[in-house]
């Protein structure tokens, strides 16, 4: 394979302080063969390496030395190094992953990876801020073929090199870690399981008293109890909100709907006003926030009341 | 990611959108019905916060749809509601069928070793795990891979927090009020109960 050697030859004159072990995964030219016949794995990202091999080697070389960056980028078109945009597909979830990746790959590269350098910096800059990206327009041109799971799921790899990841890019860039095996399979179910292991520390957080347990059936468990336990918590409390008597002449009510009136915001007025069956539910609601808030409440509004009685009535019939 | 006020103040208005639809209905609903159409006008609102872009809550409009059409339409303007409603949703049951059948029939040949039979019967456990929790997760079943499933997860499970403290605060404030009145009418309480 001329690729690969070509490849070996650059790199290592070009990261001479690297770890050889690292670049397992690198020269493996017929690796990018196989990967570029995207097998469509749930989750995985092999699917993606719908480049030819040729720009995925040089993009690959140009995230590990510094000095070809710009060679790279006359090659492919990229703009070193290339933050890239989030928009507002990202995931809910995904933005607390990626300040952990942005924490976590920041921590590893400082364990003297020399070509992290170059990466280090666009890995960070690439997690943090949300910007417009540059990536080739090759690989953009590809990315209709992706599944939306994958857009929305970052490439979340420790020591990893690419900047390039991207919701509009199709592949992710792993290398393998020393002692393991290199083959695309592999690779593409330990980023997955990576990827699973990342949400299901997010969820252990989330879940009260998950953190002490060992295991994942168990954590699993855990979490399939507190959802069945919120679930069963709605329908009591919507049972019991049921139960509560609607009461429609209730001077209450007004009074808290005006004095809330007063002190909330416009727009929230506007609905507190709108009453709803069992509409003291709304006003009360927000009495009960302002109670927490300030304790003393002030009952003898009858003139208020007159006033809010009638702008309900008003807003009532307009509807 | 814990549910923060603006969450729970959309929540609080959207739910308050949906029980206006019902306000008609009022007086002449038993409590059952009512409960009902809180919890349908809750759950609506709760998954209109995702607008669409998470798997559970278009699951979610889906099923609710099939119990109040008219308030899912009322509930969600614009195009997302004719989408959201006609949809199919994919059905990935069945594959997943047909697979575990032939895995079967493939599995007789693999060589035990103490290992990995050990590792085999704790990634069974897991997949049973994984099953149970698609269950409780609406649209869970029409997850393809676990990944999606556990990011669902999470959002699902933040909304339900929020959910269930929005509901509960004006649980608590109705109660409180109608308590208050009992009190002030000077009637005792059993006594107004009467729903």
């Amino acid at each position: 394979m001329d690729l690969t050697g070509e490849f070996e030859a650059r790199s290592y004159g070009g990261g001479a302080t690297r770890e050889a072990t690292r670049l397992e995964s690198l020269h493996l030219g017929d690796e990018f063969r196989q990967l570029a016949l995207p097998p469509e794995n749930a989750g995985g990202f092999t699917a993606l390496l719908e480049l030819p091999p040729t720009q995925a080697v040089n993009l690959l070389r140009f995230t590990d030395s510094p000095s070809s960056s710009s060679q790279a980028a006359a090659v492919t078109g990229i703009a070193p190094p290339p933050p890239h945009s989030y928009g507002t597909l990202t995931f809910p979830s995904n933005s607390v992953l990626m300040d952990r990746a942005a924490r976590f790959s920041t921590e590893h590269h400082q364990n003297g990876n020399v070509s992290g350098t170059s990466s280090v910096p666009s890995n960070s800059s690439v997690k943090t801020e949300p910007a417009e990206t540059d990536s080739s327009q090759a690989v953009n041109n590809r990315s209709g073929k992706r599944k939306d799971s994958d857009k929305k799921a970052k490439s979340w790899t420790k020591k990893n090199k690419s900047s390039e990841e991207n919701e509009n890019l199709p592949y992710v860039h792993v290398r393998a870690r020393r002692g393991q095996a290199t083959d695309s399979h592999s690779l593409a179910e330990r980023a997955r399981r990576e990827k699973i292991n990342a949400r299901m520390k997010l969820l252990q957080e989330l879940v009260p008293g998950c953190d002490k347990i060992q295991g994942t059936a168990l954590v699993l468990d855990e979490i399939i109890n507190h959802v069945q336990s919120l679930q069963r918590q709605v329908e009591m409390l919507s049972i019991r909100l049921a139960s509560v008597n609607p009461r429609i002449d209730f001077n209450l009510d007004t009074i808290l709907a005006s004095e809330n009136g007063s002190l909330m915001d416009g727009s929230f007025n506007g609905t507190a006003m709108q009453v709803v069956w069992p509409h003291q539910v709304t006003e009360t609601e927000q009495s009960y926030h302002h109670r927490q808030l300030q304790q003393p409440q002030q009952w003898p509004f009858d003139g208020l009341n007159q006033r809010a009685w009638g702008k309900e009535e008003d807003q009532d019939h307009g509807q | 990611m814990q549910p923060t006020s603006s969450m729970k103040e959309e929540f609080l208005q959207k739910w308050q959108m949906g029980l206006q639809i019902y306000r008609p209905l009022i007086d002449n609903t038993s409590v059952s019905e009512r409960r009902k159409a809180i919890k349908l006008s809750a759950d609506v609102a709760m998954a209109s916060l995702r607008r669409g872009t998470t798997c559970w809550s278009r699951a979610l409009i889906q099923k609710t749809a099939t119990e109040d059409n008219f308030l899912v339409r009322q509930m969600l303007s614009g195009i997302k509601a004719e989408t959201l409603i006609n949809k199919k949703l994919p059905k990935v049951m069945c594959h997943r069928k047909i697979v575990r059948r032939s895995k079967k029939i493939l599995r007789r040949r693999k060589s035990r070793s103490a290992i990995e039979e050990v590792a085999a019967k704790a990634r069974k456990l897991v997949k049973k795990k994984t099953q149970g929790l698609r269950n409780v997760v609406p649209g869970g079943e029409f997850m393809s891979n676990d990944v999606l499933l556990i990011q669902e997860t999470l959002d699902y499970i933040v909304s339900l927090q929020t959910q269930v403290n929005v509901m509960r605060s004006i649980v608590d404030a109705a109660e409180a009020g109608s308590e208050r009145t009992a009190y002030y009418l000077g009637k005792p309480k059993f006594a107004i109960e009467d729903g």
